[in-house]
């Protein structure tokens, strides 16, 4: 049983791809269901920058085609040429690294984790998620919380606030006394915003689909929260526009943020686009005195301060390795676990019965006396045992096939391990070559 | 001894210029430094030798060539105070070749002379050609800055972060620069009109319009700045259309300038 992983990003795609991919959980739940016909687990990643589906299989070439066409599927086969596929170890590698938000469009956002235990989630409802995936997405999840603990990497998400702070900069000056309007109440937008006033920018106003949203976001920034439908008027007095919605339609067109241009007289507008889908439509930025920014463009400058933060990834990465070669070696001690409790098994049940016939021998004992001996047969168990069980859970299968399980059971007349061990053939020692290998061609 | 004062200068500035676009690309504190001692050197070497120059001929600046120098120092003289102001070396990268451009010929003219009838020779002519010069110089660095707006509106717009992005100061910063300019150089042009007026309304007994090449253009000039100020003052333009149209007045404000010498008597004197 093989781990493979297919789908895409915003690596691959472009941002007029991804935000058409939003996909519906219903069809989630279908998708899901449908590989299971074939294969026996499967999850699906899906977020506003990544469609990403994590299968188990017993042959690749067949997991590969089946994903394939489940993700083309409805309409969908203009995606193929965006895919990209990790198989084993590769797959493990990149589902610990998306997990972990390196993978991340802003490196270090603290969205990523949430996202992938819902679709952990979503994978166990539809039962989907067996022993395999769960055990994986749990290892990945606890290399995520120590990444984000141990090194600085959180605070790389701020960077995105930051890059919109230095391109609205770029156009006023100092943002002090500039008025900002927040479309939206996301994680995102309390990041831009808190940004914001760092840099001076007040009054600011924010709107939200629902009222609660805006009040809950507005009392936490000192800002006041307005009514959705008075968006396009409130458009008039910003000077900075945040939209972070999860309208699936543009919220801004050319056709209603023209004529609010008149009443502005020229001042200029700079208005930036965290959401995908879009809510601003990009042939806004062709308006006199307006500036439109989507995330991919944000992400430009972003990537310009990339260099102050590379050590905070290398550490991630190194965190990923180690959690990685955890995993797998515990995985293997999995597989020899029937091994080595049936060993332990054995050998209790063999020292038992030979206490209890020498005990025959001494006539009437005490309980004392009777609890020594047995004691004593079990100590000798132990003490043979000790090496002999550390060895089978420190080192897994090794490459020949011959795993140390499969010698002691052969050894003791046991029953060989499961099939199941072949997902953890390859060494531990790989592990950071296929981490950086995924890493590879993609900053 | 004048001549040579301003060779030297001129070679500090080309220095300078070069200097300037060393710090575009490389962005060092050392080369902003250089370039901004380069330029207060020159300044004073074709200070002195202006100033020596204008003593001989009796405070009155003559022929093309002193025109163009006179123009170039100006030039440099505001920037030099705008750079101690607001630090904007980047400005020299577009500044200094401007005035190299214009010194270069008038190093190539030789000295015209005093070549303008006795008639006009009267104490407001020092005043009225100084003013003049100031004005075009202000001019000249108020289309620059609208240029350096232009290219920064470009990759503001156009999304292509490039060398100028992290280096131009901010958008809003040009824009209000470039009005301040303008102010002043309008300011410069509307005095050089009035006197200008004055002189040949004393000298030709009260006809002034004779729709001369040099008046149309300067009036066009002065049209297309009083427009740009009154649709910023009153219409709130700003930005990409003050740019374009600053850039568009001093153009004709050019014409006006070389039109405001005798071409044949200019070129006679090219050696």
């Amino acid at each position: 049983m093989e781990l493979l992983c297919v789908g895409l990003s915003h690596k691959t795609a472009p941002i007029e791809v991804r935000e058409k991919l939003a996909l519906p959980i219903e069809d989630q739940e279908a998708m899901l269901r449908d590989l299971l016909k074939e294969l026996p687990e499967a999850l699906l990643i899906s977020t506003c920058n990544r469609v990403e589906f994590y299968v188990v299989h017993g042959s690749s070439d067949q997991a590969k085609r089946r994903v394939r066409s489940v993700i083309s599927s409805n309409g969908r086969a203009h995606l193929v040429e965006h895919l990209y596929e990790h198989g084993g170890e590769a797959a493990l590698v990149h589902l610990f690294r998306v997990t972990a938000s390196l993978d991340s469009m802003v490196v270090g956002e603290p969205q990523i984790l949430g996202q992938v235990k819902e679709a952990l989630e979503l994978a166990q409802r539809v039962g989907a998620a067996g022993g395999e995936l769960a055990r994986a997405c749990s290892a990945a999840f606890g290399s995520a919380k120590r990444v984000r603990s141990e090194t600085a990497i959180g605070r790389a998400a701020v960077s995105m606030a930051g890059a919109a702070v230095e391109l609205a900069s770029k156009i006023f000056g100092t943002l002090s006394g500039r008025s900002v309007l927040l479309v939206g109440a996301g994680e995102m937008a309390e990041l831009a915003a808190k940004h914001l006033v760092a840099a001076g920018a007040l009054p600011m106003v924010v709107v939200n689909r629902t009222l609660d949203g805006a009040r809950a976001l507005a009392a936490a920034i000192g800002a006041t929260a307005k009514e959705f439908s008075e968006i396009y008027s409130l458009l008039g007095p910003a000077d900075l526009v945040v939209c972070s919605t999860a309208s699936p339609s543009h919220l801004f067109t050319r056709e209603n943020v023209s004529p609010v241009l008149k009443s502005r007289r020229f001042r200029p507008l700079f208005m930036v686009d965290l959401a995908v889908p879009r809510d601003i439509d990009p042939k806004v930025n062709e308006l006199e005195g307006v500036y439109a920014y989507d995330i991919d463009d944000i992400q430009q400058i972003v990537a310009d301060n990339w260099a102050g933060r590379v050590a905070e990834v290398a550490k991630a990465e190194v965190i990923i390795a180690e959690e990685i070669a955890n995993f797998v070696r515990s995985r293997s001690v999995r597989e020899n676990l029937p091994v080595l409790a049936q060993l332990r098994a054995r050998a209790e049940q063999i020292a038992l019965a030979e206490a209890e016939r020498t005990l025959a021998h001494f006539g009437v004992i005490t309980d004392r006396q009777r609890r020594g001996i047995q004691a004593m047969a079990m100590a000798i168990v132990n003490k043979l045992l000790h090496e002999p069980t550390a060895k089978l859970r420190e080192q897994g299968p090794d490459r020949s096939g011959n795993s140390l399980a499969g010698a002691a059971a052969e050894l003791f007349g046991l029953e060989q391990p499961g099939p199941s061990s072949a997902g953890s053939k390859e060494s531990i020692s790989s592990v950071s070559k296929i981490a950086s290998a995924d890493r590879g061609g993609k900053q | 001894m004048s001549r040579a004062l301003l060779s030297i200068a001129t070679h500090a500035y080309v220095l300078a210029a070069i200097v300037y676009l060393a710090h575009l690309v490389r962005q060092r504190r050392a080369l902003a430094t250089a370039g901004r001692a380069l330029i207060g050197a020159g300044l004073v070497l074709q200070g002195m030798g202006l100033g020596s120059a204008l003593v001989e001929q009796g405070g009155v600046p003559a022929g093309l060539a002193q025109g163009l120098s006179a123009v170039s120092f100006l030039l440099l003289a505001i920037f030099f105070v705008l750079d101690l102001r607001y630090r904007l070396p980047v400005m020299g990268a577009f500044i200094t070749p401007l005035a190299v451009a214009i010194l270069v010929p008038a190093q190539l003219l030789g000295p015209g002379g005093a070549s303008l009838p006795p008639s006009v020779q009267r104490p407001l002519l020092p005043f009225h050609i100084s003013i003049a010069l100031l004005g075009i110089a202000a001019f000249a660095i108020a289309a620059g800055v609208a240029l350096m707006y232009l290219l920064m509106e470009r990759q503001m717009k156009g999304k292509h972060f490039g060398l100028l992005f992290s280096r131009l100061p901010s958008l809003k910063f040009l824009d209000e620069l470039n009005r301040h300019l303008v102010v002043w150089g309008f300011v410069a042009l509307s005095v050089t009109l009035i006197t200008g007026a004055v002189l040949f309304y004393g000298s030709s007994g009260g006809f002034y319009w004779r729709w001369e090449p040099r008046q149309v253009a300067t009036a066009l000039a002065w049209l297309l700045f009083a427009v740009l100020l009154n649709a910023r003052f009153f219409a709130g333009w700003q930005g990409r259309r003050a740019a374009v149209l600053t850039m568009a007045g001093f153009c004709v404000l050019v014409v006006s300038f070389l039109s405001s010498y005798d071409p044949h008597r200019q070129l006679g004197a090219f050696r």
